[in-house]
């Protein structure tokens, strides 16, 4: 076969995304390594995170220099970080489809540019409005509403009881990404929705199915792989949030949330609130260590998509095209 | 039909960002906007600083055509490694460096500007116009975990006549590395030495665990979760005291070296400045914290300038010796106009020119 | 059909309508629970940055604590544009190889690793690019360092979003095209992108309006100005509205106050106004 340029250029463009990838996360693998010895496995289980005495001579330990009583553990974020995008994607996941179902098929044709730029501009908001947003209105909302109502109804589980709490926490935390969720899915999921040839809703309507039938079990499932893909790029955007998260969720440091009320912290806004205070160890081992929580979160996030993608194979879903 | 659509869709689009571009250009290139500057300075660091930062620059460069100074807020640590690594010429610290972070990085000053202060703000329902008292042995049991009620006896003991309720204390903290953490700490570590040999101090600590302890950015973001989160205490920078004085938060006067209460007032923060003029060595790295005298606050601190003693050039050397010069003078940035703005106090005679001497050294 | 097999059809219809207009209920009330927040923000934006709101804002750079906020809005404007330019493409192309050519092994490598991207939080993309391009490249604070770092963190959602576009094209449309002998370039660009655009725009407005909202990855690239650009790439830091958004929040002023929301205010704005009319664009050819 003759070469195809056409072809190869897209394949160029398609490798610079492994190539970015593999590239930072080498960055991180590297820079981090110094950390990786000295923390060992015990990094992925301890709750404790101490920068050390700072102002004070580092010393050797394990032949290594790092300040005096550093030690260096994350389970706390990444609890924080597993609870908040489940709890996240847990509410987003209906929310946005019911959205996407309502603009696409619900509403009047007219009204649809206008709804669905409504929802749009949920993701034009950034993360800092969130956050302050979130002080401002979400957290005293949790604090005096919405944690009280839980409790009455379900504070037998006692995840859900919750004494007065701040309303800094959990729960917080998971509203305000799930609020920067839904754009994400019902964007994506209402363009396949459109996309969605007349001839197939047609032959649904000839079933004798109602209009929300249509929508619900006809169209969904012809819509699944572009309904996967959206939730597995909400899911990057959950875990990889900082400014909005680190705003509303307390800063929980050295303990475990439990209760939906509790606070907490999560990698990403962790490592973007220690930046700055671990810039100011000599011996390095404090970035070194933020470094490695990046890497730690690479690994989650490899690991959430591998189960994200067996789930799918799982409901077999191939190129959803008609001939 | 479809194709020739796109592609008068693809030409409008091109148009329109031209457009766009074109005046955005003609505005940006606009000279009286892109001052065309000889100098360009970068000053980086600490939140504290940052406001009155603001405030100098205008009026400094105002008055020196030809010279850019940016500033940014970013934090201590920030400050300190963007100086270093000569990226940013100034760096604003809250926290001198410590002594390994000098023998890493030889050669860099670290200049005091200022004398900022802190507060230590609470909230309890009734009581929050009636001056709590607070020392640092208690504070270092409510943030350690070891004092969970107001009612706790180590608090009544020191505020005879007050009713303190019986209700859980909600400490807040910084969760962003923070100079206001640091003289915080410092304050309990010196103050109590359980605290001091284990949680220590810095711009960030290992908070140790207590229920219900919050973590809150920056310092509105601790006079918000303070003024919204009753029966809370927070520590809060000087400059916002009216943001505390809206929020109707209560000051708590502190217990100091001598055993007095006091409330940050300028006698206060200055007995404290003056106790500690004469023990500042000429490299001028001292902590303000826990001052002797009978008079004196106990959270003060140096604003400092950290600036590598080797400059990219002449210059620059020079515009940044004749800013810091400027900045550290009653009668320029140390003048009143600028350091009430912030509630800050000016450094003594003796301090401002050990300042100078340290400027003199950039080159 | 009997008139008792008929009689039987009833209570089901009656459970189907009854279960229809709950769905319905509870997809509006999904639009509503998500729309009720968006509105109370944008709200809060607009009272507290109406103090702010003036023709100065477009006309002057930051004075220190106040001023107008046309510095960060040239920076804005050249960070995110720049972003789009260099990651647009970028991720069409590599959307284009996922949907086209992508079903092998290297394909799915690809999206897989796109996925992953898009969950790095952009703290660590602008720690990355600041260790390796300001002071590895030695570019110091640059408007193209921010660029870059922006662009990285769209690609893969444009890519994804791309892909799953061209995805819901019919297959039948392509194997039109190849019957006619057309060639690879041709099939893509005048028969299977069209009918997708309106989720490639949609990819690339969510794009935009992800790298307009971006903060922490920019302070440790593009820096902060308090001057407009002046055109250089690297060498030169920049400005951008959400600095202003972020460190001006945190300081004791209420003009700094009233500037942070009037820059949020901007950014919804912006983001809106592009927003619209490339959809006043895209609709003008129907």
């Amino acid at each position: 076969m003759h070469a195809k340029p056409f072809r190869i250029g897209t394949v160029c463009l398609a490798a610079l995304i492994p190539g970015m990838l593999i590239a930072v996360v080498l960055f991180l693998a590297l820079y981090s390594w110094p950390a990786i010895q000295f923390n060992g496995v015990g990094f992925l289980f301890r709750t404790t995170w101490n920068l050390g005495n700072l102002y004070a001579d580092p010393v050797m330990v394990r032949g290594m220099q790092v300040p005096i009583h550093a030690q260096y553990g994350i389970l706390v974020f990444i609890v924080g970080t597993l609870a908040t995008s489940a709890i996240a994607l847990l509410i987003a996941i209906p929310v946005s489809l019911g959205v996407a179902i309502f603009i696409a098929e619900g509403a009047p044709p007219h009204l649809r540019p206008t709804l669905s730029l409504i929802v749009e501009l949920l993701a034009v908001v950034p993360s800092v409005v969130y956050g302050l947003w979130g002080i401002a209105v979400l957290v005293p909302l949790i604090a005096h509403y919405i944690a009280p109502a839980l409790n009455a109804v379900l504070g037998f589980i006692p995840f859900f009881a919750g004494g007065s709490p701040t309303g800094f926490g959990l729960l917080s935390a998971s509203l305000v990404l799930t609020l920067m969720v839904v754009p994400i899915i019902t964007a994506t999921v209402y363009s396949a929705l459109l996309q969605v040839a007349r001839p197939d809703k047609e032959a649904a309507y000839a079933l004798g199915a109602m209009k929300f039938e249509v929508a619900v079990r006809a169209m969904l499932p012809m819509v699944r792989g572009s309904i996967v893909g959206a939730v597995i790029l909400g899911l990057g955007r959950a875990l990889g949030e900082t400014m909005a998260v680190l705003m509303v969720s307390g800063g929980a440091i050295n303990y475990l949330p439990h209760t939906i009320t509790t606070p907490i912290s999560t990698m990403a806004s962790f490592i973007v609130s220690q930046l700055d205070s671990a810039e100011q160890d000599p011996t390095g081992m404090a970035v070194r260590s933020l470094a490695e929580i990046a890497l730690v979160l690479f690994i989650i996030t490899v690991i959430v998509n591998v189960i994200a993608r067996m789930i799918t194979r799982g409901l077999h879903v191939g190129l959803a095209s008609r001939a | 039909m479809q194709t020739r659509a796109s592609e008068t869709l693809l030409r409008r689009t091109f148009l329109l960002g031209t457009i766009g571009g074109t005046t955005l250009g003609l505005i940006a290139l606009d000279p009286r906007q892109a001052a065309a500057a000889n100098v360009t300075l970068l000053e980086t660091g600490s939140s504290l600083l940052y406001p009155l930062f603001n405030l100098w620059v205008p009026k400094y460069t105002a008055m020196h055509p030809g010279l850019r100074i940016t500033t940014q807020s970013t934090g201590s640590g920030t400050g300190i490694a963007q100086a270093v690594s000569g990226v940013a010429q100034i760096g604003a610290s809250d926290a001198y460096m410590s002594f390994g972070q000098l023998k890493k990085s030889p050669g860099i000053l670290n200049i005091p500007l200022a004398i900022s202060a802190q507060t230590v703000n609470y909230n309890v329902p009734g009581l929050n116009d009636k001056n709590l008292k607070l020392s640092g042995p208690v504070l270092a049991g409510i943030y350690g975990g070891k004092i969970t009620k107001w009612n706790d006896p180590e608090i009544v003991k020191i505020n005879a006549g007050l009713t303190l309720p019986d209700h859980g204390i909600t400490p807040i903290h910084r969760t962003d590395g923070s100079g206001d953490t640091f003289i915080f700490t410092q304050y309990l570590s010196f103050s109590t030495p359980a605290w001091g040999n284990g949680v220590g101090y810095g711009t960030t600590v290992s908070w140790p665990p207590v229920q219900g302890g919050i973590g809150a950015i920056g310092n509105p973001g601790m006079v918000q979760a303070c003024g919204q989160t009753p029966h809370s205490i927070a520590y809060i920078g000087v400059s916002f005291h009216d943001q505390i004085a809206k929020a109707g938060l209560g000051t708590a006067p502190l217990q100091n070296r001598a055993g007095n209460f006091v409330l940050p007032t300028p006698a206060t923060v200055g007995a404290a400045a003056g106790a500690l003029e004469g023990k500042t060595p000429p490299d001028e790295r001292i902590s303000l914290i826990y001052a002797p005298g009978a008079n004196s606050y106990p959270i003060i601190n140096y604003e400092y300038a950290i600036v590598n003693s080797k400059q990219a050039s002449p210059e620059i050397a020079a515009a940044v010796r004749d800013f810091l010069t400027w900045a550290v003078d009653p009668s320029g940035g140390n003048a009143p106009e600028f350091l009430d703005a912030v509630k800050f106090l000016p450094l003594t005679p003796k301090i401002a020119d050990l300042s100078k001497r340290q400027i003199a050294k950039i080159g | 059909m009997s008139v008792s097999q008929a009689a039987l059809e009833f209570p089901r219809l009656r459970g189907r309508r009854i279960r229809t207009r709950i769905g319905w209920v509870l997809s509006v009330a999904a639009f509503v629970l998500v729309a009720a927040p968006l509105a109370d923000i944008l709200i809060l934006v607009t009272v507290r940055g109406l103090s702010a709101i003036s023709p100065e804002l477009f006309l002057k750079a930051t004075n220190g604590i106040s001023g107008g906020l046309l510095n960060a809005i040239v920076g804005t404007f050249v960070l995110s544009g720049g972003a789009l330019i260099i990651g647009v493409p970028i991720g069409v192309g590599a959307g284009i190889y996922l949907a086209e050519f992508g079903t092998g092994s290297f394909g799915n490598v690809v999206r897989f690793l796109s996925d992953v991207l898009t969950g790095i939080p952009s703290i660590v993309l602008g720690y990355f690019a600041y260790i390796t391009m300001i002071i590895g490249l030695g570019w110091q604070f640059s408007a193209l360092a921010g660029a870059i770092t922006l662009a990285m963190m769209i690609v893969p959602y444009m890519a994804r979003l791309t892909e799953l576009s061209l995805r819901q094209v019919p297959l039948s449309l392509r194997e039109a095209g190849y019957a006619l002998g057309a060639p690879e370039r041709k099939i893509v660009f005048r028969i299977v992108l069209p009918p997708a655009m309106p989720g490639v725009l949609t990819g690339a407005l969510l794009a935009l309006a992800i790298s307009v909202g971006e903060t922490a990855p920019l302070i440790y690239t593009a820096g902060w100005s308090n001057y407009v650009w002046n055109g250089k790439l690297t060498h030169e830091p920049i400005g951008f509205l959400t600095y202003v958004i972020w460190s001006f929040i945190n300081q004791p002023f209420a003009t700094a106050h009233a500037l942070a929301f009037a820059a949020a205010f901007l950014v919804v704005l912006v983001v809106l106004v592009i927003n619209v009319s490339a959809r006043l664009v895209l609709f003008a050819r129907t």
